[in-house]
């Protein structure tokens, strides 16, 4: 195959073609051959090559194509023993098997393989002929030349498609891009910010409250949520996953109760689903410490695919979930809440005297990916059209035509033969342009086209060479109903040959005996059913394509995923790594009391930032707020504690309009002493930056850009506001 | 004395609920405490005169469903959270919360809140002013300009001496303006006997018609 890369459409098709062409290929030989030896037109060895197209077709792989072509040089060149001359034969077994193979090829050898292989076949039977029939009918150039041409119409049709395979490929890799970035986008929005956050928030809240002087002395418990805060938001590790089983033991610690565990000894799932778990878990244990009367439970965990069941189970009092008071109703409700929430599952099972059991299912969420099949089938089928759109043209005009004007004397009417010809031309080209046009309007146009082509030919010429539109009036049916399934195609150009047939038998004479019928029809008719099959083989591909390429693209897409996640809570950690966690790790190990004023002043600034870092949208930026921050971050650092609150969808403002708006506020987070209030509230057409603060008093600074300020004075406290307001 | 019960599952914020609350002038009594809804629901804490919750927010999102049992069992809660975006404000008072307090709101507003709760009366504090002031939802309440003005500048100043200066009104009229921005919240989306109460008694007073909502 080629050296570039191939997309999985144009691999998939590769393959499926390769086959169905060894298919084919067998079948079309198979039955030609049978039927010459059956007619005793040819010797019982001509089934060999049958047994060859078996072998090859079953274990045949790339490597076996100079081997094939050797073969069919041998079938070609043995003509003298295999078949007989026959004028009214209409074509031998050997020229359907050579014909056959050829239309194969495209699929079988790559570029200049395929030339070769057709010269050199198509020589080989040239040679055959001549060395079987020296100077006798069985040698004739133009059969060789459309032998070659049908070849080469074939490859244009391999091309068509496979062009068609790679746009689909291109299309279908541009939009997984696009969705995959919407999926990475929604997961880090999803997870992070409540999943982080939420732990996150744990620690905040232990220095928030530390910060506010609630704390009078050290605490045994406090140094023990400290370690459990520093747990937390140190897990740049974790890859998107937590341990369920490690949470679940961390709450059992947390309660009187003795646990029977039945549970692997890790089970790392993703954050959201064991978080789930764990709270549900809790909530069920704490029932048991408060119901139940028993000291002892049960909790058994086990994943089944892609569901992870969690089961915790008591032999307590039990209750009658008929009879249960709306508070512990209550309570039960909160754990269904959770699980169904993300698509889980909760149950009780209760009697009174039989214990409770509490059942927890979660199942694991998989990003959303939608497949492509409409977008693969629409590029196949515009491929095929045209592939087939030139071949009948080319058949009209390249092997009919020349017929048509050859043999004047065959036909009973020249301008009817001419007008059918130009009818048939007509139809195809409506047929190829005028693609929402009804259907059967046209096949009734190929029909009557038909029958006028087989009564105006001389009865002696019938089904002959010069009977061009015998087989022929087929191609443009094969067009109009390309789309159609295969049956349908199938019987209406079985229809379209019968009806020629039954035309023919009527008048009794013909050129052909009926072995050289079956020959000729043979001939085209495999070729033209060849292009229904492709037809729906490709139909199929593109089903089969669009979910091997769904599922590739899952994968693909909860990998980055997982890679962004774990970039985010890197970056998250280096944030937290220089501040806060010596902090926390000082009050962990008891060194840092809280009732130390220095100890609180830390504790608020830090939470303060911390907040400020996990409000932030990581998928979104906002130079406004890029800009606040970074000056509070430096008025924190010079022990100010800020207190900062925004509201509100703001508008991207113009640079100098946003330097005019945070000016004041940077001036007085300069100067100020204590505590520091700013606030920042959007609207559709105005931003107010605003803040409360003691310190000197505001610089006089001009307005514009949009930006009025303004000042009140409260005692020694400034109030400063700067108001941008839309052109509106 | 007004009782109150925490659910919260941080040991500090308990610790914290607690002092604030011991300091309190009247004092209040905090009857119970615990991590999930249950300490709400079972004695002592069911008989507690006003709710502290935490949204508990967790990954799995915030507890609206236990927020909405307590509201219809009428009881006065107060939603106390580490969150303050505005669709978790805005969505807790569409429930029936009597007002969202945020975490680092606490030290200077809970008492209050509290007290207001249990006399069934409006608080709102500066963040969910903030929220009111900028919410843009096509079922939001119509408010004045003026209240929208005195909305964002008590989120801004924290101050409502401040913001009566400024806006040159009264305290009174700042805290009126407050108040009925908070009634007519209440007089939108979901019912609740809480927001029904409401709004019944400011007609009752007086602070607003029946015009005005």
């Amino acid at each position: 195959m080629d050296e570039r890369r191939s997309g999985a459409v144009e691999e998939s098709l590769l393959r499926q073609g390769r086959k169905y062409a060894l298919g084919l290929r067998l079948i079309v030989v198979g039955l030609s051959s049978t039927a010459a030896v059956l007619f005793g037109a040819a010797p019982p060895v001509a089934l060999a090559l049958t047994g060859w197209n078996l072998l090859y077709a079953w274990k045949g792989t790339g490597r076996w194509a100079p081997a094939d072509v050797a073969v069919m040089v041998a079938v070609g060149l043995t003509q003298p023993w295999t078949v007989e001359s026959d004028p009214r034969g209409g074509g031998t077994w050997v020229l359907i098997a050579v014909a056959i193979t050829l239309v194969t090829y495209p699929w079988l050898l790559p570029g200049i393989g395929f030339i070769a292989a057709v010269t050199v076949v198509v020589g080989a039977h040239y040679a055959g002929t001549i060395l079987a029939d020296p100077g006798g009918w069985l040698v004739n150039e133009t059969v060789e030349a459309w032998t070659a041409a049908e070849a080469g119409l074939s490859w244009a049709l391999y091309r068509f498609v496979r062009r068609s395979a790679l746009t689909a490929d291109g299309i279908v890799s541009r939009g997984a891009q696009l969705r995959r970035t919407a999926a990475i986008a929604a997961a880090r929005r999803a997870d992070e910010r409540e999943y982080l956050a939420a732990l996150h928030d744990t620690a905040s809240v232990t220095l928030l409250m530390i910060g506010n002087g609630v704390l009078t002395k050290r605490e045994p418990w406090l140094a023990e949520q400290a370690r459990r805060d520093l747990r937390e938001i140190g897990r740049p590790d974790a890859d998107g996953e937590l341990d369920l089983i490690a949470l679940l033991r961390d709450i059992a610690t947390h309660t009187p109760l003795r646990i029977s565990w039945h549970a692997p000894d890790e089970l790392l799932l993703p954050a959201v689903d064991a978080v789930a778990l764990s709270r549900g878990t809790r909530e069920a244990l704490t029932n048991v410490v408060r119901h139940a009367g028993v000291g002892h439970a049960d909790i058994s965990v086990r994943r089944d695919g892609a569901t992870v069941t969690v089961e915790i189970c008591d032999e307590g009092r039990g209750f009658d979930p008929a009879q249960t008071p709306p508070r512990r109703y209550g309570v039960t409700r909160s754990i269904q809440d959770r699980m169904t929430r993300r698509g889980g599952e909760a149950h009780v099972v209760s009697s009174p005297g039989n214990g409770t059991t509490v059942t927890l299912i979660a199942r694991l969420a998989v990003p959303e990916v939608r497949g492509d099949e409409g977008v693969i089938a629409a590029s196949f089928q515009r491929g095929l059209h045209w592939a087939v759109v030139v071949t009948v043209l080319a058949v009209l005009v390249l092997l009919d035509l020349p017929h048509l004007l050859a043999a004047p004397e065959a036909y009973t009417s020249l301008p009817a033969q001419y007008a059918v010809w130009g009818g048939l031309v007509a139809v195809t080209l409506i047929a190829a342009w005028a693609r929402r046009m009804p259907r059967w309007p046209l096949v009734v146009a190929v029909a009557v086209c038909s029958s006028v082509a087989t009564a105006t030919v001389r009865p002696e010429f019938r089904l002959g060479p010069a009977h061009w539109s015998e087989g022929d009036a087929g191609w443009p049916i094969v067009l109009i109903l390309l789309d159609s399934p295969v049956v349908i195609l199938a019987a209406v150009l079985a229809g379209q040959y019968l009806l020629t047939f039954a035309q023919a038998a009527v008048d009794g004479q013909a050129a052909l005996s009926v072995a050289g019928v079956v020959n000729a029809t043979w001939a085209v008719l495999f070729f033209q059913l060849g292009i229904a099959m492709v037809a729906a083989v490709l139909r199929g591909l593109a089903v089969s394509s669009g979910r091997v390429l769904r599922e590739a693209e899952r994968v693909r897409t909860a990998e980055e995923v997982g890679r962004q996640l774990h970039r985010d809570r890197e970056r998250r950690w280096a944030e937290l790594a220089p501040a806060t966690v010596p902090l926390l790790g000082g009050l962990a190990a008891g060194e840092l009391d809280p009732a130390d004023p220095r100890v609180r002043a830390r504790c608020a600034a830090e939470a303060a930032r911390m907040r400020r870092l996990l409000g932030e949208d990581a998928t979104v930026t906002d130079p406004l707020a890029r800009e606040l921050r970074a000056c509070i971050e430096l008025a924190e650092r010079n022990g100010v504690p800020v207190s900062f609150a925004e509201y509100g969808a703001r508008p991207e403002l113009p640079p100098p309009a946003r330097r005019r708006l945070t000016e004041p506020a940077i001036a007085a987070l300069a100067t100020a002493r204590g505590k520091v209030r700013l606030t920042v509230a959007g609207t559709p057409d105005a931003v107010t930056v605003s803040v409360v603060a003691r310190c000197s008093a505001p610089p006089d600074l001009p307005d514009g850009d949009g930006v009025r300020r303004s000042t009140v004075l409260d005692g020694d406290r400034w109030w400063i506001q700067a108001v941008w307001q839309g052109a509106a | 004395m007004i009782t109150v019960v925490v659910v919260d599952d941080h040991p500090v914020v308990q610790a914290g609920v607690r002092a604030w609350c011991a300091l309190a002038d009247p004092p209040i009594e905090v009857v119970a405490w615990g991590p999930d809804v249950s300490a709400a629901w079972l004695a002592p804490g069911a008989t507690a005169d006003v709710v502290v919750l935490d949204l508990q927010l967790d990954v799995t999102g915030p507890a609206y469903g236990d927020l909405k049992r307590l509201v219809d069992a009428g009881r006065q809660v107060i939603v106390y959270s580490m969150r303050a975006d505005r669709d978790t404000v805005l969505t807790c008072l569409d429930i029936g919360a009597c007002t969202y307090l945020t975490k680092a709101e606490g030290e200077d507003h809970l008492v209050a809140a509290i007290a207001a709760a249990a006399a069934g009366t409006p608080y709102t504090p500066p963040a969910l002013s903030g929220a009111f002031g900028t919410d843009d939802r096509p079922h939001r309440p119509r408010l004045s300009p003026r209240e929208t003005e005195v909305l964002l500048e008590w989120f801004h100043s924290e101050s409502k001496e401040m913001v009566a200066r400024r806006l040159h009104l009264t305290v009174h009229r700042v805290n009126s303006c407050l108040e009925r921005v908070r009634v007519k919240y209440a007089n939108v989306g979901r019912e609740a006997p809480t927001k029904a109460a409401l709004v019944a008694r400011a007609l009752q007073d007086g602070l607003l018609t029946t015009d005005d909502l």
